[in-house]
């Protein structure tokens, strides 16, 4: 069912792993100066005053920026609150205060500790938690007056509200037959991509060129023309090949700033990120969260009632991520019948580094709380927890926690197919044990265009406004519009991450590019066809209903002799172009009024379903897990390259063993990182790599991407922890109930008395 | 920046003359180049290339000894067959210091004078009685690896004194070692908690026993009553057990964002005994795995 007869491997993967690709810190103009920036003192303070003269007075400093220097503008996708540079106040140990261009890094960075900012220092607010009680100090004093998303119900630190509410939780949980409570607490991790972020400006009159390794141009060239008050079609925006991301360089971020100092020194001018600098750069990090769940189930299962409160930590600005209280509740209940649900979810302001898209926000730590919990529900009625599963899980026509009445969907097939290639049941070591965990995520339908051409050499070309972090466009798209034109996906090259080229396009986020730009290639590729049968139709004097496109031929059908080859078509000098766009598929419609925060996500388009299954390991004395061998089900729809889906799923799966286990931003008191480095925030290595089986389940899904696809890049580490967990669990005789579970965390679990 | 210079010796006296002028020297680089990276600590104004001294990457055999050129690297050291039949403590550490690449790149002489508490190879050598020939302005000299540490990243030498090779006089017969560290990870790891044992059988009793802690204290170092412990009697559980208690309660762990020093005293305790549970082994005879560190857990 795969549309992809053979494997098609990416085209760029053999410049990047011998070290042939160009990424943007490669890239070098004549003449360019070096930028470095000069960052708050104080997690949290009011600025009294800023005196730069003695940074401008360096040799070798050809520009010294302030907020003095730019447009008083405020930014920020879902709620404007942050300025390029600090004003009134520093929010977090990273907000930029000044900005230097010199003839040297070492330069530059000299300046930078010789600007004097002069500080009324307040207390850290760290506690997203607590930050939401009355009477807490805020973040943001002004943030009434801040534009916002409409649908955000926005109060003092809580810059988002959402509740998901069906039927009545109160009186079905006092009806149940057993009652279960969970708490549980996830720390920060990070998206840590291997390439630190990096910047490159220049001028050429009032236009300007930004090269910046960002997941998203068009909102990099947005946020440019935004905040430097300049038109959007004066900036362009190239992306170099992108070094990872994983939504670390979603949303815009510093692209203005190098661009403001490129235009006060005349000069071209680089940013590049150390690896400090990167762990400590907005966005980059995944949210912190507080669960709290309460589940009323009876003895054959069903569950009558779910209670949830969720507490979010965004940090000290919000940027696109304002969704993340109704994604999380929407993860508080996860993919199973409930049939009464109270979930309030809270989104909270902190001194902590603004947090944001980290493949799938919310849902792997959600997921994790929600699928240990599920267990012990299990536990508690005395059943097995994977036929709890069996019997709660969605199917087609049951209705989703807002209402939502599902298509066809294979959440249930991923669970059989997981539990067949674990082995659930089979016999273990004492040290050994099988963890089950499910989740979903939804797909995202936007707009998004691209152009096919064919070149006289009988290739073609795809011109189009994704992006590829990894995440597949250069296999996907050529794939889709060779299986239009009858060519093969080796024939296309792409131009695009050049916001002068393509159309707009969402950006590396989301899970959307195959999902959304796939179709738009196809549109074009269609009307590419359509333009070669009329002119073959007119060379082989044929009916162009009779005609065919095979092995980059048009033919007159079941008549190999009688054709015309595609180079001989477009080696005529007519141009053969096509654009495409396509319809974008919508959620359907939910009546959901009783639900508050509403941003679209109360019902899930096309969602994709996941069954992961952990058979892990305990060192008993020490409390390392190891994780031994895993399986992957999911329902990602009509699967377009396997290869391609394969890898998002060992990648995603490595991603969520270490969000499992190792990977934990430590904080001190203050909200400063203690390990902004990668020999303390501990990634998991090839070494540490399981065996992994991938199984997909083709659920041909109507109201899909292209061909009955959905998105596959975030879910393969939604419920990965939650299976580890489970395993654990089982190991360890509770639940572990912080995250990640690191070695000494199983270990003092294990050595303190449970409730 | 303004000024740095850079290098590279022909010979241990061009190297040491260097030094003396103040340059520090580079062979692997991985601790320099990498500290300097993080921030830790700034490159130096001058530097001295020592990597391409003739002589110095052998690992020879004296007396049934070994004597290691300062510029060995892990990687060398590990498919050594002498290193892993009679040094087999010396193979578990080498095999498991940071990546491939730093095992590549990382020399014995660096790994020694970086004088973590949490190097691998440490404890190891400490245990088998290594000493340090060190070339200075005024000739060479032999000392002890105990008497080469100071503090963590401190030395006894002078700045101006190269290490030049690694001394590891012959085991008695019946002699087993193992290296154990307590790791989060398979590669790019420091040790958490660490422990060495060298342990001599003769007629089913411990004749002689070294055992060393590592990032347990500012240096590391022997623990004479756990090895007290230990020799005497049959490498019993009850004096495995004892000589591991008391090599934790030599201990005088940190709490940092590695582990807390309560975990790190009960992991003390955990990996002395591995430790010498696996020098045992080997002592016997038995072959055990290298790196002794994987095969403590998981697969």
């Amino acid at each position: 069912m795969t549309i992809a007869e053979k494997p098609f491997i990416r085209p760029d993967g053999k410049e990047k792993v011998t070290g042939v690709g160009r990424y943007t810190a490669d890239m070098n103009l004549t003449g360019q100066l070096y930028a470095k920036f000069r960052y708050s003192d104080h997690p949290h303070a009011r600025i009294v005053r800023i005196d730069t003269s003695r940074a401008k007075a360096v040799p070798g400093v050809l520009a010294v920026l302030t907020h003095e220097d730019v447009p008083d503008v405020l930014y920020g996708g879902m709620v404007q609150d942050r300025r390029l540079f600090a004003k009134e106040k520093v929010r977090w140990e990273g907000d930029v205060i000044a900005g230097i261009a010199a003839r040297t890094a070492a330069i530059a960075e000299e300046a930078a500790a010789l600007i004097e900012v002069e500080y009324e220092v307040l207390d850290p607010l760290p506690d997203f938690a607590a930050n939401m009680d009355a009477g807490a100090s805020l973040v943001h004093e002004d943030w009434e007056t801040y534009g916002a998303d409409d649908s955000l119900d926005r109060s003092g630190n809580t810059l988002g509200h959402s509740s998901i509410v069906k039927g009545d939780a109160d009186s079905a949980m006092a009806g149940a037959d057993v009652v279960v409570k969970s708490r549980f607490v996830a720390d920060a991790s990070q998206g840590a991509p291997i390439e630190p972020r990096a910047i490159l400006a220049q001028w050429h009159g009032d236009r300007v060129t930004v090269w910046s390794s960002t997941q998203v141009p068009f909102a990099a060239r947005s946020g440019v023309a935004h905040t430097l008050d300049m038109p959007e079609s004066h900036v362009r925006v190239v992306v170099p090949l992108l070094g990872g991301g994983f939504g670390s360089k979603c949303d815009f971020h510093f692209e203005a700033h190098v661009a403001a100092l490129a235009k006060a020194a005349k000069r071209p001018v680089k940013l590049v990120f150390s690896r400090h600098e990167e762990f400590v750069a907005p966005d980059h990090r995944r949210e912190g969260m507080v669960i709290e769940l309460e589940t009323g189930a009876n003895r054959d299962g069903t569950l009558v009632s779910r209670r949830g409160t969720l507490r979010l930590d965004k940090g000290a600005y919000c940027g696109e991520g304002g969704f993340f209280a109704q994604m999380a509740a929407m993860h508080a209940c996860g993919p199973y019948k409930i049939q009464n649900i109270s979930v309030d979810s809270y989104l909270n302001y902190s001194t902590n580094q603004p947090s944001s898209s980290i493949r799938a926000p919310t849902a792997p730590q959600t997921c994790w709380a929600v699928e240990q919990h599920m267990d012990q529900v299990a536990e508690a009625i005395g059943m097995d927890p994977a036929e709890l599963r069996r019997r709660t899980l969605i199917a087609e026509g049951d209705e989703g926690p807002a209402g939502q009445i599902f298509d066809p969907i294979g959440i249930k097939e991923t669970l059989e197919a997981a539990l067949d290639m674990i082995g659930y049941g089979k016999e273990l070591p004492d040290d050994e044990a099988i963890g089950v965990a499910c989740g979903w995520w939804p797909s995202f339908g936007v707009p998004s265009g691209a152009y096919v051409k064919l070149n006289g050499d009988g290739t073609g070309t795809i011109i189009t406004g994704a992006m590829e972090s990894g995440t597949g466009a250069v296999m996907g798209l050529p794939l889709l519009a060779a299986e239009v034109l009858g060519m093969s996906p080796e024939d296309f090259s792409i131009t695009y991450q050049d916001t002068d080229a393509g159309p707009w396009d969402m950006g590396s986020s989301g899970s959307q590019t195959t999902f959304n730009n796939g179709r738009a290639v196809i549109e074009a590729a269609k009307e590419v066809r359509e333009k070669l049968l009329d002119m073959a139709a007119d060379e082989l004097e044929a009916h162009r209903d009779d005609l065919e496109l095979v092995g980059g031929a048009v033919q007159v059908k079941g008549s190999p002799g009688t054709s015309v080859t595609i180079a001989d078509l477009a080696g005529s000098g007519e141009p053969i172009l096509g654009k495409g766009s396509g319809d974008v598929p919508e959620a359907p419609e939910v009546e959901a009024s009783a639900c508050v925060g509403r941003l679209g996500m109360e019902s899930f388009l096309a969602p994709q379903l996941i069954t992961h299954a952990a058979r892990v390991k305990l060192d008993r004395s020490t409390g390392v897990v190891r994780v031994l061998e895993f399986a992957a089900a999911h329902d990602s729809g009509v699967i377009i390259n396997r290869i391609g889906a394969d890898g998002q799923v060992y990648g995603g799966v490595m991603m969520g063993i270490g969000q499992a286990l190792s990977e934990m931003t430590m904080f001190d008191q203050d909200g400063r990182q203690r390990n902004p480095g990668l020999l303390d925030y501990k990634l998991q290595t090839v070494s540490d790599a399981p065996k992994i089986d991938i199984r997909w389940i083709e659920v041909d899904t109507p109201n899909a991407g292209p061909k009955g696809s959905k998105g596959v890049g975030e879910p393969p580490s939604v419920p990965t922890s939650g299976a580890i967990g489970n395993a654990i669990a089982k190991l360890v005789g509770r639940h572990v109930d912080r995250l990640p579970m690191t070695p000494e965390r199983v270990w003092e679990t294990m050595h303190t008395e449970g409730e | 920046m303004m000024g740095a210079t850079y290098t590279t010796a022909s010979s241990v006296e061009d190297a040491v003359a260097a030094m003396a002028a103040g340059a520090r020297p580079v062979a692997g680089g991985t601790d320099l180049v990498v500290g300097a990276r993080q921030g830790k600590k700034p490159l130096p104004q001058a530097l001295v290339g020592i990597h391409k001294i003739p002589g110095l990457d052998g690992i020879g055999e004296s007396d049934g000894g070994l004597v290691l050129g300062a510029l060995v690297t892990h990687s060398a050291l590990v498919s050594h067959p002498i290193v892993r039949g009679r040094f087999t403590g010396l193979a578990d550490a080498s095999a498991i210091v940071g990546s491939h690449a730093t095992r590549a790149n990382g020399t014995i002489g660096g790994n020694l004078m970086n004088a973590s508490p949490a190097m691998d190879t440490g404890a190891p050598l400490l245990c088998m009685g290594a000493t340090v020939e060190l070339a200075g302005p005024g000739g060479r000299r032999t000392i002890g690896l105990d008497e080469l540490w100071a503090g963590p990243g401190q030395l006894s030498a002078s700045a101006d004194e190269l290490l030049v090779s690694v001394n590891i006089p012959a085991p008695s017969p019946g002699t087993g070692s193992a290296y154990v560290r307590l790791q989060y990870r398979r590669q790019m790891e420091i040790a958490v908690v660490g422990a060495a044992a060298v342990v001599t059988l003769g007629g089913g009793a411990v004749m002689d026993a070294r055992i060393a802690i590592t990032a347990l204290a500012p240096t590391i170092h022997r623990v004479p009553d756990a090895e007290a412990a230990l020799v005497g009697g049959p490498p019993d559980e009850a004096r495995v057990d004892a000589a591991a208690a008391a090599a934790a309660a030599a201990a005088r762990p940190i709490g940092d964002v590695r582990a807390s020093v309560e975990y790190r005293r009960a992991m003390a305790v955990v990996m002395a005994r591995r430790a010498i549970m696996t020098a045992v082994a080997r002592a016997s005879g038995q072959d055990m795995a290298i790196p002794a560190s994987d095969s403590t857990y998981g697969s």
